[in-house]
């Protein structure tokens, strides 16, 4: 795995790269961020819409902002706290009731269906380790949830998204992973 | 007590399932792909400086309902004043620049822009915007020497 420095280096050069008009940098951006901001409206439980929207308006101010980022070497934490604020602002506004997860699980079943959830489900591992990590603390299911974007963010990244200091991160994912362990023993 | 390695096991274990389960929907991939082709390199941003959502509960605006969310945007010696309604899946958007000024203005959104006008107090108003995010470029008035001014991007 590329040392946080490494990682820093190659996002300053692909936000440099984009800012001058470089198409396949902005798709790297893309490749490497989408997981993380999607990471953060599943932690924050957003609905569908909700989800769609705040992803896509993320990416559409990095647009907006991508020739005048102070550092562009923070580009992942960045869209980590403008994902985090939006999501926050779309929760406050739907006072309607939430689709969550459950939810669609629910209509597929009385609809006769399988959703792909309960495909991958079949799977008893897979089954039991859901169910163990939706049965965590809110604050571990959204810590974990955010660890687990795919690629792996860093630290710095997953601080962002949740607004506490970097340093808190590691001793939290230790306790909420001792936590997962303990309820699948 | 466990150590590094399997912490680190288990959390690429659960990486591997919300791939699996929660992946990111190609249409929004898609989405983000596009959104570079909205970045202007010649206008002036807006910044948002007060949303009627953020923090007062009571003036949400909730999709498929009537209420008014009320938002403002500044850039430099210029306010942008805008109020959003609903109305069924639809948004209204009504607008003034302060001070007033006669400008084209440009309402981009995902599907496409839609243009329309001020008149001669700053005023605009464009109906049956679709929800989801919207982006206000207005000008450049040369008349004036001022370029282009565009806001945040903001879900309506």
């Amino acid at each position: 795995m590329p040392t946080d420095a490494e990682r820093s280096r190659r996002a300053a050069d692909l936000v440099t790269a984009a800012a001058r008009g470089d198409d396949a940098a902005w798709k790297a951006l893309v490749e490497q961020f989408s997981g993380l901001i999607w990471s953060v409206t599943r932690a924050y439980r957003l609905g569908s819409a909700d989800a769609a929207d705040v992803f896509q308006i993320t990416w559409l101010r990095l647009a907006e902002h991508i020739g005048r980022l102070d550092h562009p070497e923070h580009v992942g934490a960045w869209l980590a706290t403008t994902a985090r604020r939006e999501a926050l602002r779309a929760s406050r506004a739907s006072a309607r009731v939430v689709l969550t997860d459950e939810d669609a699980v629910f209509d597929a079943q009385e609809a006769g269906g399988e959703t792909p959830e309960q495909a991958v489900l079949r799977s008893e591992r897979a089954d039991q380790l859901w169910r163990a990590f939706r049965t965590l603390p809110a604050r571990c299911q959204l810590l974990l949830r955010l660890l687990m974007a795919t690629p792996p963010p860093s630290y710095t990244e997953v601080a962002a998204a949740l607004d506490r200091p970097v340093g808190s991160i590691g001793p939290t994912r230790a306790r909420c992973l001792r936590l997962l362990r303990e309820k699948l023993a | 007590m466990h150590d590094e390695p399997d912490d680190a096991r288990l959390e690429e274990e659960l990486r591997e399932l919300a791939a699996r389960l929660e992946p990111v929907p190609d249409r929004l991939v898609q989405a983000a792909l596009d959104a570079y082709a909205w970045r202007t390199i010649d206008a002036e941003l807006a910044e948002l400086t007060f949303d009627s959502l953020a923090g007062h509960e009571e003036a949400a605006l909730v999709r498929g309902q009537q209420q008014e969310r009320l938002l403002s945007f500044r850039a430099s010696g210029l306010t942008i004043e805008v109020e959003v309604t609903a109305a069924g899946p639809a948004r209204r958007l009504i607008g003034q620049l302060v001070p007033p000024q006669r400008t084209e203005v440009k309402i981009r959104h995902q599907d496409g822009v839609v243009t329309v006008a001020t008149d001669e107090f700053g005023r605009f108003v464009a109906d049956r915007m679709p929800a989801g995010p919207v982006s206000l470029r207005f000008g450049p008035t040369p008349g004036e020497g001022r370029s282009a001014v565009v806001t945040e991007w903001i879900p309506i």
